[in-house]
Protein backbone atom coordinates (compact mmCIF):
# COMPACT_ATOMS: atom_id res chain seq x y z
CA UNK A 1 0.00 0.00 0.00
CA UNK A 2 1.52 3.35 -1.02
CA UNK A 3 1.96 6.04 1.59
CA UNK A 4 -0.42 9.03 1.69
CA UNK A 5 1.09 11.99 0.00
CA UNK A 6 0.05 15.69 0.06
CA UNK A 7 -2.45 16.55 -2.60
CA UNK A 8 -1.05 17.88 -5.81
CA UNK A 9 -0.45 21.60 -5.52
CA UNK A 10 0.07 21.40 -1.74
CA UNK A 11 -2.31 21.96 1.13
CA UNK A 12 -4.52 25.04 1.34
CA UNK A 13 -3.21 27.69 3.71
CA UNK A 14 -4.45 27.20 7.29
CA UNK A 15 -6.77 30.03 8.33
CA UNK A 16 -5.33 30.96 11.68
CA UNK A 17 -6.79 34.52 11.93
CA UNK A 18 -10.34 35.62 11.79
CA UNK A 19 -11.06 38.30 9.30
CA UNK A 20 -12.95 40.61 11.64
CA UNK A 21 -12.87 44.38 11.14
CA UNK A 22 -10.61 46.27 13.62
CA UNK A 23 -12.69 48.36 16.01
CA UNK A 24 -11.87 51.82 17.36
CA UNK A 25 -8.77 53.95 17.10
CA UNK A 26 -5.17 52.98 17.09
CA UNK A 27 -3.94 52.06 20.58
CA UNK A 28 -1.55 55.02 20.68
CA UNK A 29 -4.49 57.41 20.53
CA UNK A 30 -6.05 55.81 23.59
CA UNK A 31 -2.76 56.15 25.43
CA UNK A 32 -2.56 59.82 24.55
CA UNK A 33 -6.17 60.40 25.60
CA UNK A 34 -5.67 58.75 29.00
CA UNK A 35 -2.49 60.73 29.54
CA UNK A 36 -4.41 63.92 28.74
CA UNK A 37 -7.22 63.14 31.15
CA UNK A 38 -4.73 62.31 33.89
CA UNK A 39 -2.80 65.52 33.31
CA UNK A 40 -5.96 67.58 33.59
CA UNK A 41 -6.99 65.72 36.73
CA UNK A 42 -3.65 66.24 38.41
CA UNK A 43 -3.76 69.90 37.46
CA UNK A 44 -7.10 70.23 39.22
CA UNK A 45 -5.86 68.28 42.24
CA UNK A 46 -2.84 70.55 42.44
CA UNK A 47 -5.05 73.62 42.36
CA UNK A 48 -7.21 72.12 45.10
CA UNK A 49 -4.23 71.37 47.30
CA UNK A 50 -2.90 74.90 46.88
CA UNK A 51 -6.27 76.30 47.82
CA UNK A 52 -6.55 73.96 50.79
CA UNK A 53 -3.17 75.16 52.02
CA UNK A 54 -4.35 78.74 51.85
CA UNK A 55 -7.60 77.91 53.64
CA UNK A 56 -5.64 76.14 56.36
CA UNK A 57 -3.42 79.18 56.73
CA UNK A 58 -6.47 81.40 57.02
CA UNK A 59 -8.03 79.18 59.70
CA UNK A 60 -4.77 78.95 61.61
CA UNK A 61 -4.31 82.71 61.67
CA UNK A 62 -7.89 83.37 62.68
CA UNK A 63 -7.24 81.20 65.73
CA UNK A 64 -3.88 82.76 66.41
CA UNK A 65 -5.59 86.15 66.53
CA UNK A 66 -8.17 84.83 68.97
CA UNK A 67 -5.91 82.94 71.37
CA UNK A 68 -4.91 85.92 73.54
CA UNK A 69 -8.54 86.99 74.01
CA UNK A 70 -9.64 83.54 75.13
CA UNK A 71 -6.55 82.94 77.22
CA UNK A 72 -6.91 86.27 79.02
CA UNK A 73 -10.47 85.46 79.99
CA UNK A 74 -9.53 81.99 81.17
CA UNK A 75 -6.58 83.28 83.17
CA UNK A 76 -8.68 85.92 84.88
CA UNK A 77 -11.15 83.25 85.91
CA UNK A 78 -8.41 80.97 87.19
CA UNK A 79 -6.82 83.75 89.21
CA UNK A 80 -10.20 84.69 90.67
CA UNK A 81 -10.73 81.12 91.83
CA UNK A 82 -7.17 80.89 93.08
CA UNK A 83 -7.49 83.96 95.24
CA UNK A 84 -10.91 82.89 96.47
CA UNK A 85 -9.37 79.57 97.43
CA UNK A 86 -6.56 81.34 99.30
CA UNK A 87 -9.05 83.53 101.15
CA UNK A 88 -11.16 80.52 102.07
CA UNK A 89 -8.10 78.69 103.34
CA UNK A 90 -7.06 81.64 105.43
CA UNK A 91 -10.52 81.90 106.91
CA UNK A 92 -10.68 78.21 107.77
CA UNK A 93 -7.09 77.47 108.76
CA UNK A 94 -5.98 80.86 110.01
CA UNK A 95 -2.91 80.86 107.77
CA UNK A 96 -1.97 80.18 104.20
CA UNK A 97 0.08 77.08 103.64
CA UNK A 98 2.44 76.75 100.72
CA UNK A 99 1.81 73.52 98.91
CA UNK A 100 4.56 73.69 96.34
CA UNK A 101 8.16 74.62 96.82
CA UNK A 102 8.10 77.30 94.17
CA UNK A 103 5.81 80.17 93.35
CA UNK A 104 4.64 79.08 89.91
CA UNK A 105 0.94 79.15 89.29
CA UNK A 106 -0.40 75.60 89.38
CA UNK A 107 -3.78 74.96 87.92
CA UNK A 108 -5.79 73.26 90.64
CA UNK A 109 -6.58 69.60 90.14
CA UNK A 110 -9.58 69.51 92.43
CA UNK A 111 -12.38 71.98 92.85
CA UNK A 112 -14.01 72.65 96.18
CA UNK A 113 -17.63 71.62 96.10
CA UNK A 114 -19.79 72.97 98.88
CA UNK A 115 -21.64 70.37 100.89
CA UNK A 116 -24.98 72.09 100.76
CA UNK A 117 -26.38 74.56 98.33
CA UNK A 118 -25.76 78.03 99.65
CA UNK A 119 -27.03 80.16 96.80
CA UNK B 1 -14.53 52.61 106.70
CA UNK B 2 -13.94 56.16 107.63
CA UNK B 3 -14.03 57.31 104.05
CA UNK B 4 -15.71 60.59 103.35
CA UNK B 5 -19.10 60.23 101.79
CA UNK B 6 -19.00 61.24 98.14
CA UNK B 7 -20.78 64.41 97.29
CA UNK B 8 -22.38 64.66 93.94
CA UNK B 9 -23.26 68.27 93.67
CA UNK B 10 -23.94 69.27 90.12
CA UNK B 11 -25.44 72.65 90.87
CA UNK B 12 -22.84 74.59 92.82
CA UNK B 13 -19.58 73.74 91.13
CA UNK B 14 -18.90 77.35 90.30
CA UNK B 15 -17.07 79.45 92.82
CA UNK B 16 -18.75 82.82 92.43
CA UNK B 17 -16.40 84.88 94.56
CA UNK B 18 -15.48 87.97 92.53
CA UNK B 19 -11.97 89.27 92.05
CA UNK B 20 -10.77 91.58 94.84
CA UNK B 21 -11.48 95.28 94.38
CA UNK B 22 -7.80 96.08 93.89
CA UNK B 23 -8.08 94.51 90.42
CA UNK B 24 -9.77 96.82 87.92
CA UNK B 25 -12.99 95.39 86.58
CA UNK B 26 -13.27 94.47 82.95
CA UNK B 27 -16.27 93.37 80.98
CA UNK B 28 -15.67 89.96 79.40
CA UNK B 29 -16.07 89.62 75.65
CA UNK B 30 -19.07 87.34 75.88
CA UNK B 31 -19.29 86.55 72.18
CA UNK B 32 -19.74 82.99 70.98
CA UNK B 33 -17.42 81.28 68.57
CA UNK B 34 -18.98 82.31 65.26
CA UNK B 35 -18.88 86.09 65.84
CA UNK B 36 -15.36 85.74 67.22
CA UNK B 37 -14.27 83.79 64.15
CA UNK B 38 -15.94 86.33 61.90
CA UNK B 39 -14.18 89.20 63.67
CA UNK B 40 -10.89 87.43 64.30
CA UNK B 41 -8.85 89.07 61.56
CA UNK B 42 -10.07 92.53 62.56
CA UNK B 43 -9.27 91.80 66.19
CA UNK B 44 -5.87 90.70 64.98
CA UNK B 45 -5.45 93.83 62.90
CA UNK B 46 -6.28 96.29 65.67
CA UNK B 47 -5.02 94.42 68.74
CA UNK B 48 -1.81 92.94 67.36
CA UNK B 49 0.36 94.94 69.74
CA UNK B 50 -1.68 94.08 72.83
CA UNK B 51 -1.89 90.42 71.85
CA UNK B 52 1.83 90.12 71.29
CA UNK B 53 2.48 91.97 74.53
CA UNK B 54 0.28 89.58 76.46
CA UNK B 55 1.71 86.43 74.94
CA UNK B 56 5.25 87.71 75.47
CA UNK B 57 4.44 88.52 79.09
CA UNK B 58 3.10 85.01 79.60
CA UNK B 59 6.14 83.45 78.00
CA UNK B 60 8.55 85.44 80.11
CA UNK B 61 6.62 85.20 83.36
CA UNK B 62 8.26 81.88 84.18
CA UNK B 63 5.10 80.01 85.05
CA UNK B 64 3.43 82.88 86.87
CA UNK B 65 1.81 84.40 83.80
CA UNK B 66 -1.72 83.88 85.10
CA UNK B 67 -1.02 86.05 88.13
CA UNK B 68 1.45 88.54 86.68
CA UNK B 69 -0.08 89.28 83.30
CA UNK B 70 -3.55 90.31 84.44
CA UNK B 71 -2.90 93.89 83.34
CA UNK B 72 -1.92 92.90 79.81
CA UNK B 73 -4.85 90.49 79.73
CA UNK B 74 -7.28 93.29 80.55
CA UNK B 75 -5.86 95.36 77.70
CA UNK B 76 -6.34 92.44 75.31
CA UNK B 77 -9.93 91.97 76.38
CA UNK B 78 -10.75 95.68 76.20
CA UNK B 79 -9.25 95.93 72.72
CA UNK B 80 -11.19 92.92 71.44
CA UNK B 81 -14.38 94.29 72.97
CA UNK B 82 -13.79 97.63 71.28
CA UNK B 83 -13.45 95.95 67.89
CA UNK B 84 -16.68 94.01 68.39
CA UNK B 85 -18.48 97.13 69.57
CA UNK B 86 -17.32 99.13 66.57
CA UNK B 87 -18.37 96.36 64.22
CA UNK B 88 -21.75 96.24 65.86
CA UNK B 89 -22.08 99.98 65.55
CA UNK B 90 -21.07 100.35 61.90
CA UNK B 91 -21.54 97.00 60.18
CA UNK B 92 -24.18 95.22 62.19
CA UNK B 93 -26.16 93.73 59.29
CA UNK B 94 -23.13 92.48 57.36
CA UNK B 95 -21.53 91.14 60.53
CA UNK B 96 -24.66 89.32 61.59
CA UNK B 97 -25.21 87.82 58.15
CA UNK B 98 -21.67 86.53 58.05
CA UNK B 99 -21.56 84.94 61.47
CA UNK B 100 -24.97 83.39 61.05
CA UNK B 101 -23.73 81.87 57.83
CA UNK B 102 -20.67 80.56 59.68
CA UNK B 103 -22.92 79.09 62.33
CA UNK B 104 -24.96 77.32 59.68
CA UNK B 105 -21.94 76.03 57.78
CA UNK B 106 -19.87 74.35 60.44
CA UNK B 107 -17.74 77.49 60.81
CA UNK B 108 -16.10 76.94 57.46
CA UNK B 109 -14.99 80.31 56.19
CA UNK B 110 -14.97 79.29 52.53
CA UNK B 111 -18.71 78.59 52.56
CA UNK B 112 -19.52 82.20 53.43
CA UNK B 113 -17.48 84.36 51.07
CA UNK B 114 -20.62 85.94 49.72
CA UNK B 115 -21.28 87.52 53.12
CA UNK B 116 -17.66 88.03 53.96
CA UNK B 117 -16.92 90.36 51.06
CA UNK B 118 -19.41 93.10 52.07
CA UNK B 119 -18.34 92.71 55.70
CA UNK B 120 -14.67 93.19 54.83
CA UNK B 121 -15.52 96.19 52.70
CA UNK B 122 -17.70 97.77 55.37
CA UNK B 123 -15.12 97.23 58.09
CA UNK B 124 -12.38 98.61 55.89
CA UNK B 125 -14.44 101.68 55.01
CA UNK B 126 -15.58 102.45 58.54
CA UNK B 127 -12.93 101.07 60.90
CA UNK B 128 -9.91 101.05 58.56
CA UNK B 129 -9.17 97.46 59.50
CA UNK B 130 -8.09 95.14 56.71
CA UNK B 131 -8.19 91.38 56.66
CA UNK B 132 -4.72 90.20 55.79
CA UNK B 133 -3.43 86.65 56.14
CA UNK B 134 0.24 86.71 57.13
CA UNK B 135 2.51 84.44 55.14
CA UNK B 136 0.20 84.09 52.15
CA UNK B 137 1.96 83.98 48.75
CA UNK B 138 2.41 87.48 47.37
CA UNK B 139 1.80 86.70 43.72
CA UNK B 140 -1.65 85.16 44.16
CA UNK B 141 -5.06 86.56 44.92
CA UNK B 142 -5.64 86.06 48.66
CA UNK B 143 -7.91 83.12 49.28
CA UNK B 144 -10.68 85.23 50.81
CA UNK B 145 -10.87 87.47 47.74
CA UNK B 146 -11.06 84.76 45.08
CA UNK B 147 -14.20 84.74 43.00
CA UNK B 148 -14.55 80.98 42.97
CA UNK B 149 -14.09 78.81 46.03
CA UNK B 150 -13.24 75.28 44.94
CA UNK B 151 -14.37 73.67 48.16
CA UNK B 152 -17.63 75.51 48.67
CA UNK B 153 -20.68 73.29 48.60
CA UNK B 154 -22.88 75.56 46.57
CA UNK B 155 -22.14 78.24 44.04
CA UNK B 156 -24.91 80.44 45.37
CA UNK B 157 -22.89 81.47 48.42
CA UNK B 158 -19.73 82.41 46.56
Amino acid sequence: MPQDMPPTGGYEPVQYRRNLPVRGFRPAYYLVAVAGICTYGFYKVGKGIREQNELAREKMWSRIHLIPVLQAEEDRDLVRRHWAEKAREKELMGAESKIYNNDRFVRPTYAVTPGETTK
Amino acid sequence: MSARQPRFNQQVLVDTTPLPDSIPKVQEVGASSAPLLSASFFIGARCQAYNDDYMKCKTEANGRGELDCLREGRKVTRCATSVLEDMNKHCLTEFRKHWECLDNNNQQLWQCRKFERPLNKCVFDNLKLEKKIPGAPENEVPVHERKRQIFAQSITTQ
